[in-house]
């Protein structure tokens, strides 16, 4: 038996089994960093290249997402909000590449990158508003958080039905590989990476920047402090207020990134009815990082896998294994309920949905 | 700031209430016409290029015809069906009332019998009430005629507009929106007609879920271009078939289109739109507006809009059209023929 490390009160047998396997795992880094290498290629050799390549697209809106969620979170806003910047920022950029000119390029930049840009901007002021509401006017976060997805549902259709007479917008040309030479012949991983559309990288790129900014600068340490401790960093002389508005914008940047790229590189079309075409895929982001325990490695991971699981039902489905769609889209929340209960590693900042009123107004 | 957040929520609720006003100032002139008539338009509201769409032309036609006023609804889910079907029976002042789509049958089977004296008219279902006719359609027969066009056309090697067909491989593909009898019967009706050009013709299907998720379509058909080498993809999936356009075009394949002429309506992607199935949902409005200005209206019965009526059929699309070899036109013709007269036989059930 493992000499088991940390708490291991009151653990139920089904939590032991994984606590164990997590604990071997952890002892051992080497092999497991190897072993997962080796089941990775494994899952590239023996997968569909249209299915990875559609799983890396698919994941950028969920990956992106979670990540912005991290970062809104972990400083004690808890913004479920993030579905409806998705839906803005997706909405947003479309129409401005199309009022700009499809295809063209305006002051020097393609007016692809302008929409991705005004996209972000957009999604931004929407978290600026969500912040606003939250930590001047103490509003609860998760009523403020359904408000901003509500608005969201209903602006985008809105002002969809005023510019083109449909709550769908027009069809814009999406964005086009971009290859990266030599990388690019790597077998197995090359045309996976660096031969796909420019949101993948602003994905890969995000959730490695939103992991060194997170854990390993003075921000991030605040960030952590300001949903663990407030009171603590307010101590210290770092103004929570200023953190929590800083990391609430950073989620709109993010949630901005996710949902300009899903809209220009993947959708090209905006179809405004019902729940939008965003459909849902920013709960699926909450879900992932509450899986990935705020980890931003962890989140666009898991993104991979649950855009994985979506685009494996079409291939499934396809040779005639006929999986309920309304089934597959439990999976993200089912998976999250599981790990809540029985693994239990995810932890919700101490702070988190708590309001802090610093001492000294 | 608890003054602060009092004054937050005061300015919040003022601009809430003229919100509110402003909606509830809308409606339309209510005018003096002879006849009245209230749409219910299915969720997707009008501007969706398709079902709702098709109801409005109908609807726009008799509004030029005959001396009418109209108001709308556009409910934006199904939970609003039986109020807004109730608020235009209240008021007493319709002639008629269109239902559009199948998921308002629920919410008309009960409010039809509240209201005797109300004409309705429900399209896509049968609602079995002395004061509704149902307008169906013969969704199998019209899939049939684009499935035979699919069958005929993935056999052999042919390139238009921006498409090819695979002639390695002969799969062609059926994406649906949800699982529902309706769509199953497109399915249903395409396999059928793809097994009677070509028995060696493979059909893989798949359903998104969702009316909406473009994104989804595409993948979907994507995977069923790239993996099962299918050349031809037919969707009935609404939104989410703009999807299938895209991925037709990204991979050089076919697409066939549903419910209107999609290489018109979707003219971004006329050129890998072989044909459309469509349904002319403007036919029944039209008509049912035209019977209850006549006085002809018949309630409790049901209007079976098949090919023989026009009320489906293959429209070949607007760009490729002229492409498609005139014996393939001919064959479908025939097969045409032979189903009004009952010599083919199409199943409505998978």
């Amino acid at each position: 038996m493992a000499v088991t490390r940390g708490p291991t009160t009151e653990v139920t047998p089904m939590r032991n089994a994984i606590h164990r396997a997590r604990t071997s795992l952890e002892q051992r880094p080497l092999a497991a960093a190897v072993g997962g290498v080796a089941v990775f290629l494994l899952v590239l050799w023996t997968t569909p290249a249209s299915w990875q390549t559609s799983t890396l697209r698919f994941a950028v809106p969920i990956a992106l997402a979670a990540i912005g969620g991290i970062f809104a979170e972990k400083s004690g806003v808890i913004n479920i909000g993030i579905e409806g910047l998705l839906i803005v920022s997706a909405f947003s950029a479309i129409v401005v590449v199309d009022w700009l000119g499809d295809g063209g390029a305006t002051a020097g930049l393609p007016n692809l990158w302008w929409g991705m840009l005004i996209g972000v901007l957009v999604s931004v002021l929407f978290a600026l508003l969500f912040a606003v509401v939250c930590l001047e006017f103490e509003a609860d976060q998760i009523i403020a958080g359904l408000a901003v997805w509500l608005i969201s549902l209903g602006l985008a259709p809105f002002i969809s039905r005023i510019l083109f007479d449909s709550p769908n917008t027009v069809n814009i040309t999406r964005f086009e590989n971009v290859t990266v030479p030599v990388l690019s012949e790597i077998p197995l991983v090359g045309y996976l990476l660096f031969d796909t559309e420019p949101q993948v990288y602003l994905m890969l790129a995000g959730a490695v920047a939103g992991w060194y900014l997170l854990s390993r600068t003075t921000f991030g340490r605040w960030v952590v402090a300001s949903g663990e401790n407030p009171k603590a960093l307010d101590t210290a002389g770092v103004d929570v207020r200023k953190v929590r508005y800083a990391a609430v914008l950073l989620s709109g940047v993010f949630a901005g990134l996710g949902g300009a790229g899903f809209g220009l590189g993947t959708l090209g079309t905006f179809a405004g009815t019902g729940d939008t075409v965003i459909n849902g895929r920013g709960f699926i982001a909450i879900a992932t990082y509450l899986l990935a325990n705020y980890h931003p490695i962890g989140a666009l991971l898991g993104s991979f896998l649950f855009a994985g699981l979506n685009s494996m039902q079409d291939v499934l489905q396809a040779a005639g294994y006929a999986i309920p769609t309304e089934l597959i889209r439990t999976i993200p929340h089912m998976t999250v309920i599981v790990v809540l209960v029985f693994v239990g590693r995810t932890r919700l900042p101490d702070a988190a949905g708590d309001h802090y009123e610093s001492g000294d107004d | 700031m608890t003054r602060n957040r009092r004054q937050f929520l005061e300015g919040a609720s003022a601009v809430g209430l003229a919100g509110i006003a402003g909606c509830v100032g809308g409606f339309g002139d209510g005018g003096s016409a002879e006849y009245r008539v209230g749409m219910v338009y299915a969720t997707g509201g009008t501007g969706d290029d398709s079902f709702n769409d098709m109801a409005k032309q109908g609807l726009e036609k008799a509004l030029e015809e005959f001396d009418l006023s109209y108001e709308k609804t556009e409910p934006g889910n199904e939970g609003e069906f039986p109020s807004a079907q109730r608020t235009f029976a209240e008021s007493g002042d319709y002639d008629l009332i269109n239902c559009i789509g199948y998921a308002q049958a629920e919410a008309l089977r009960e409010n039809a019998p509240e209201y005797p004296d109300q004409n309705f008219i429900i399209v896509d279902e049968v609602v079995d009430a002395d004061n509704v006719r149902s307008y169906t359609f013969n969704e199998p027969e019209g899939s049939f005629q684009v499935g035979h066009l699919a069958g005929l056309l993935t056999d052999r090697e042919f390139a238009a507009g921006a498409g090819e067909t695979n002639p390695d491989a002969s799969t062609v593909g059926f994406v649906g929106g949800t699982r529902t009898p309706l769509i199953e019967s497109f399915e249903a009706g395409f396999r059928a007609g793809v097994e009677y050009a070509n028995d060696d013709a493979e059909v893989v299907s798949s359903y998104v879920g969702d009316f909406n998720d473009t994104g989804r379509g595409q993948s979907t058909a994507r995977s069923m271009y790239k993996n099962n080498d299918a050349d031809i993809v037919f969707h009935a999936a609404g939104r989410t078939g703009v999807g299938v356009f895209q991925a037709a075009q990204d991979e050089g394949r076919f697409a066939i289109g549903v419910d209107d002429d999609q290489s018109l309506s979707n003219a971004d992607f006329a050129d890998v739109i072989l044909a459309s199935m469509v349904k002319r949902v403007d036919t029944a409005v039209y008509n049912a507006i035209e019977s209850v200005v006549n006085g002809t209206f018949e309630g409790g019965k049901t209007k079976a809009l098949g090919l023989e009526q026009d009320g489906v059929g293959a429209v070949y699309g607007d760009e490729l059209g002229a492409e498609i070899p005139q014996e393939i036109k001919d064959a479908l013709a025939e097969s045409k023929q032979a189903l009004i007269d009952g010599e083919i036989d199409v199943p409505s059930e998978l």
